[in-house]
């Protein structure tokens, strides 16, 4: 008997062997929302408070300590502010005071204790925005300080990885290791003593702001049946409603998210809604009116989820000829306050800990900690970046060492098509990585430049480095793994496309709109894509790791395909043909074999109404089951990679340090490009993100966890001046036989390997190597200087 | 808000409302301090209505005069820009304030908030500038050097307000630079900012003044003893090397925090201080 | 600001011009031009990022001049033109740089552009050439996270060439 999973699995393979020759896909394609975005017209969170009357406003009252014990919260002098509607404090939730994603250990407003700067303890709803603000000022908490922990190494300390004596953040958990996993393969000692050459090193990454452009936004409406409707910024409607029903005590059914465009997410807004939707939620129940939450920047940068910032120690070794024999690690991330998506995050970063190449001997293990720093959780490659930074470097300095061209030696040890994983995942097809080495090598003039700037001497010198990545792709064995959308055929022809998979901004949506209108034969022009809501839009799982193309895309695949099939039928009954000669090319559908036997779409789709052949198509996708053995982290952990080779070209100011990135080449197999321009501006956009990680951004807390650069004149991130020169983004398409059409995901990958390669372009521009980021001017300068390099 | 009809009116106001009134011009500053809850004024005094008044570049009686509503966006379009002797306004204004400030930030505005981000009060300084305050009283003219006491502190009765600057026109052959910088190219504040004053006679270093900020303490000052090494000297990079490792070092104090360490500071500006002086030498000598 | 002022300061009447038509409001002195922009006049294009001015979202045309709104008092902004992303081309058409950001691709979130399409009408305004130095400059108080940076440079040097050929405004059809 044939299972349900057999029959979408059938159609997403069939079409992979089958469909050769595209349409639309790979074009360049206006998405679905330009015009409206381009006019100023549509509508962003925070708009939708100019369409509602009788708005009450809610601001959030934070801790004035990183750790302390709350020993009394008053708010009787803030309630008699006028025009405060009420002060809403934990007393005052129905249902379960808990906002944690992964695990339950964040309350919405904190009672027993603030864990980091950004805790919040009371909301202040008020008829003025500003009347909120200033009531806020006369809630008073007492306060009994507590010891505050902003160094992960204050927790665990290398050499393995043990938790130390210190005062613990979270008492309720026993610990605060929140979680550890590790990769062991091999024999890590004999892979050493087989190594003619011992590569070490120490790297540190920091905390990322996601610096979204739109501050977090919510707008919660009352529902006569108890319940509330919340317009909200997140990428994860489903998940925001989860959190939003836990804390109200209200049924899953009774709680409506809506999700309207948001200005930017990068991971920043998986779980944030969580908070904002839940606080809007509880003042409009509370007060009976809608309330509306929209953060600050300065609160949007003290109060949401952050980059994990790692430190790691690597070993590598290797033989002679480049041959990689043993690796081991040691990492630590810092996931602040709360868990967020910390052991998810950590558990990605393992995964890819040993980057994409094969090694006998391998045992890494990480932890992630709780400090009193912002908390981090997810942000676009999710742990990835983090590892890559240090495994590239590595790679180089092995690369030196052996006195190899880093291409030469990443070419003897990367991942082809039969390989197995450190996990012992066999890649049977599908793995590009070698031909994005050589594409990057070509199109940047590698050899050449490598030699030439070699040999500079001036005060302005020019380096050229190299990064590879790899990037599972969705969410493997961290949770369920499917998506879903429906596509509804309207009896005038147009077409309704549902999904709960939110645009953030990436354009995501535009390659499932273009992967259904390649197969029905209908233009994407046609299409109107709903709002995400989770009243009418199905769940499709979260739109995060990089998943929508190669899970969403899926389920868009069959749900086309499956109308598709129906169309067919009934075109061929009209037309006199067999289904498989049908051709619909919306206005037209005719015959391949005789095109002028001819009739419109709209006729087909008239006489389909009047058949009683449904044209409304749920596609749904599950993914292949991820494996993933704790003890040693064997397994399958991602059904497939997506792989890329990054070369970057600086030019460093040796007397003052500051590193200009003049271009940057991104060679990614994404499997098959769909959504050509959604590629594109990926590559593009991953870079410039990816830049400023290297370069520039760096959330600085005190030692008392107070953030010391909460807005964006402090907190840098790239400007257009900033931006490089040029950036050339090129394709492999090594297809994934479970991919729609072959597709791979392309999201996080994007930034994951342009950290390493700037750094690989300084260490070859200035002769030193810097192993933490962000890159500033003041650690080049004064790296030359303590190597005597440079002397004014 | 008091909306002064006007500026007889305002500084009426003023003196009977100040401290309590403060005067608000392009309002870049004062809005961020009052949304940081640093600032809490019962009334703003709104400068905004005569700011025509108060925004032009003179020349008179061998004097240059800059009214203090001058905008970023107004300076840029005057003479100074376009004079070799004053393109140090030029490099201020290029990293000072992005495009979209440059319309609101007015001269006069920057010395009024006295922040380590001074950077026209940096050059102004270099140009031995003057400031003219007026009240109902009348009107004074002090030193810009004298004027800021301390960050966010003025020599200034709150009664006062800055009416415009003044400076003497400089000698055919000297310049100005400024060098500002920083991990990204705009909307910074700059590891080190330095602006000098350099004036050459057959390559003998006549007369030169450089300023710093961000180096200082906490508002922007003049490397007077640096000034004085290089004063009657060959203008030579050796010079420059010299006076900027054996005898800037021993001048303004340089402090550590989040952005840049002390260390990092003083080696910067002893590279700032030489770009800064090859890039006046080359204005005087024609160039950009 | 305070609450005090909340409730001891009267609401001011002004009157302020936007894109061709004026029009009479109600403002508390600490009210920003911004906050009656959106929430009172309905302008929604004009999008807060920061509220400090430093990331160009809520970048108008105040009297000719680029400025963030979110910086600007509303009270100042009595006797004021403001023009914004909404009053840039006429009904049912496109200015050359909406169409040349069209045309290159550009858009992802979205949320920057009404600010990035101000700063670079406003240089168009100024410069019908503008090099690519110019463009970077003209655009660098315009913080975009998406990072179509790059894609900004080419719709600037485009919209330069359709206003150069006298096509300043497009058909929204086409």
């Amino acid at each position: 008997m044939a299972s349900p999973q057999a029959e979408y699995v059938k159609i997403v393979e069939e079409m992979f062997e089958k469909k050769k020759e595209f349409w639309l896909i790979g074009q360049y394609i206006q998405r679905w929302d330009a015009l409206s975005k381009m006019l100023g017209k549509a509508k962003f969170t925070a708009d939708y408070a100019y369409l509602f009357k009788n708005l009450v406003y809610v601001y959030s009252v934070r801790a004035k300590y990183a750790h302390a014990r709350i020993k009394r919260i008053d708010v009787s002098e803030a309630e008699k502010v006028p025009g405060v509607l009420k002060v809403i404090t934990h007393k005052d939730i129905p249902g379960v005071n808990d906002v944690g994603y992964v695990l339950p250990d964040q309350p919405l407003l904190a009672y027993e204790k603030v864990r980091y700067i950004g805790d919040i303890v009371a909301l202040v709803v008020a008829e003025d925005p500003y009347v909120a603000e200033e009531a806020a000022e006369k809630v008073y908490v007492d306060y009994e300080p507590l010891p505050v922990i902003t160094n992960p190494l204050d927790i665990v300390s290398f050499g393995g990885l043990k938790e130390k004596e210190h005062p613990l953040i979270h008492e309720e958990r026993g610990s605060d290791v929140i979680a550890r996993f590790r990769i062991i393969k091999g024999d890590v000692k004999k892979g050493f003593r087989e190594a003619d050459v011992i590569v070490e090193g120490e790297y540190r990454t920091q905390f990322q702001e996601h610096a979204y452009m739109e501050p977090e936004a919510a707008l919660a409406v009352p529902e006569p049946d108890g319940g509330v409707t919340v317009i909200t910024s997140t990428q994860c409607p489903h998940e925001a409603r989860r959190a939003i029903s836990k804390v109200l005590g209200l049924p899953f059914a009774k709680v409506r998210v809506v999700v309207p465009p948001l200005g930017g997410g990068f991971g920043g807004k998986e779980d944030v809604a969580n908070e904002i939707g839940t606080k809007a939620a509880l003042a409009a129940l509370l007060t009976g009116r809608p309330a509306l939450v929209v953060h600050k920047r300065e609160e949007s940068i003290i109060g949401h989820s952050k980059r994990h910032p790692m430190i790691a120690r690597y070993k590598h070794g290797a033989k002679r000829d480049g041959t990689l024999t043993a690796v081991e690690a040691e990492i630590i991330l810092d996931t602040g306050a709360y868990a967020s998506l910390g052991p998810f995050v950590l558990w990605r970063a393992i995964v890819h800990s040993a980057g994409p190449y094969k090694i006998p001997h391998v045992h890494t293990e990480g932890v992630a900690v709780y400090t009193n720093n912002v908390y981090a959780g997810a942000f676009r490659g999710f742990g990835n970046p983090q590892v890559t930074f240090a495994i590239e470097q590595q790679m180089d300095k092995l690369a030196e060492e052996l006195g190899m061209d880093p291409v030469e030696l990443r070419l003897k040890n990367i991942l082809r098509n039969g390989d197995r994983t450190v996990h012992g995942q066999l890649l049977d097809h599908g793995v590009g990585l070698e031909e994005t080495i050589r594409k990057a090598v070509e199109a940047t003039d590698w050899y050449r430049k490598r030699a030439e700037y070699a040999k500079q001497t001036g005060t302005i010198r020019k380096g050229i480095g190299l990064a590879l990545l790899w990037h599972g792709n969705s969410i493997g064995a961290e949770g369920a793994d499917y998506s879903s959308v429906t596509l509804i055929i309207n009896r005038d022809g147009s077409i309704t496309f549902r999904t709960g998979l939110t645009d953030f901004g990436q354009g995501a949506i535009q390659g499932l709109v273009m992967i259904a209108a390649e197969i029905l034969g209908v233009p994407p022009d046609y299409f109107r894509v709903e709002q995400p809501d989770t009243s009418a839009t199905p769940d499709a799982g979260p739109t995060v790791a990089s998943r929508s193309t190669a899970m969403g895309g899926n389920a868009a695949l069959v749900a086309a395909y499956k109308l598709r099939q129906r169309l067919n039928q009934v075109a061929a009954d009209m037309l006199k043909c067999s289904p498989e000669d049908i051709e619909i090319r919306a206005p037209d559908v005719y015959c391949k074999s005789d095109p002028s036997r001819k009739i419109r779409w709209v006729d087909l789709v008239e006489e389909c109404f009047w058949r009683g052949v449904p044209l409304q198509e749920f596609g749904y996708y599950r993914a292949p089951k991820a494996v993933w053995e704790d003890e040693t982290g064997q397994g399958e952990p991602y059904f497939t990679y997506t792989f890329g080779t990054i070369v970057a070209e600086v030019t460093v100011d040796m007397e003052t340090g500051k590193v200009t990135v003049d271009r940057i080449t991104t060679v990614y197999d994404i499997g098959k490009v769909i959504n050509r321009v959604g590629a594109e501006l990926h590559a593009e956009g991953g870079a410039i993100q990816g830049m400023g990680y290297a370069l520039m951004e760096e959330l600085v807390h005190d030692e008392n966890g107070r953030v010391l650069n909460p807005n964006l004149y402090a907190y840098y991130i790239p400007t257009i001046m900033d931006a490089p020169k040029e950036i050339v983004a090129l394709w492999v398409e090594a297809g994934y036989r479970r991919g729609p059409f072959g597709a791979k995901g392309l999201g996080e990958p994007s930034i994951n390997g342009i950290a390493p390669a700037i750094a690989n372009a300084i260490a070859h521009a200035i002769g030193a190597r810097i192993t933490s980021i962000p890159i500033t001017p003041e650690k080049v300068y004064l790296t030359l200087k303590r190597l005597g390099k440079i002397k004014l | 808000m008091y909306i002064p009809k006007n500026l007889d009116d305002a500084l009426e106001y003023l003196d009977k409302n100040a401290p309590d009134a403060i005067p608000i011009a392009g309002g870049t500053d004062v809005l961020i301090q009052i949304r940081e809850g640093k600032l809490k004024p019962k009334v703003l005094v709104d400068l905004s209505g005569f700011r025509n008044q108060l925004s032009y570049v003179k020349r008179i009686d061998g004097k240059i005069v800059i009214g203090a509503l001058t905008s970023v966006a107004e300076l840029d379009e005057s003479f100074l820009v376009k004079d070799k002797r004053y393109l140090g306004f030029a490099d201020v204004s290029a990293k000072f304030a992005s495009p979209v400030l440059k319309a609101l930030a007015t001269i006069g505005g920057n010395i009024g908030v006295a922040v380590s981000a001074s950077d026209y009060v940096t050059l102004l300084h270099v140009l031995n500038a003057q400031v003219k305050l007026v009240s109902v009283k009348g009107e004074r003219i002090v030193p810009l050097e004298k004027l800021i006491v301390e960050k966010r502190t003025l020599a200034k009765e709150p009664n006062e307000i800055i009416y415009e600057i003044i400076f003497n026109e400089t000698p055919e052959n000297s310049s100005t630079a400024f060098m500002k910088f920083d991990r990204r190219e705009m909307i910074i504040t700059g590891y080190v900012t330095c602006a000098v004053y350099l004036q050459l006679k057959d390559n003998i270093i006549e007369d030169v003044r450089i300023a710093f900020d961000r180096v200082s303490g906490r508002i922007p000052g003049r490397a007077k003893k640096t000034e004085e090494f290089l004063r009657g000297k060959e203008f030579s990079l050796d010079v420059i090397r010299q006076a900027y490792n054996e005898v800037l070092p021993t001048e303004m104090k340089r402090k550590s925090d989040f952005r840049a360490s002390a260390e990092y500071r003083l080696d910067m500006s002893k590279v700032m201080m030489k770009r800064a002086l090859l890039k006046a030498k080359s204005r005087i000598e024609g160039g950009a | 600001m305070a609450q005090t002022q909340a409730q001891e300061y009267p609401e001011i009447t002004i009157t302020l011009n936007v894109n061709g038509k004026d029009y009479t409001v109600n403002v508390k002195p600490y009210e920003r031009l911004i906050d009656v922009l959106r929430y009172k006049l309905g302008f929604l294009s004009v999008k807060e990022g920061c509220g400090r001015g430093e990331c160009g979202s809520c970048a108008v045309i105040m009297d000719g001049k680029l400025v963030p709104s979110c910086l600007v008092l509303a009270v100042q902004a009595r006797g004021k033109k403001i023009i914004t992303l909404e009053g840039i081309a006429p009904p049912g058409k496109l200015h050359a740089i909406q169409k040349a950001l069209l045309d290159t691709y550009a858009m992802q979130c979205g949320f920057c552009f009404p600010g990035v399409i101000m700063a670079a009408y406003y240089l168009l305004s100024k410069n019908r050439n503008p090099s690519e130095d110019e463009i970077r400059y003209a655009l660098s108080g315009n913080l975009c996270r998406c990072g179509s940076y790059l894609r900004f440079i080419k719709a600037v040097k485009l919209a330069a060439e359709y206003i150069r050929k006298g096509q300043i405004y497009f058909d929204l059809k086409k």
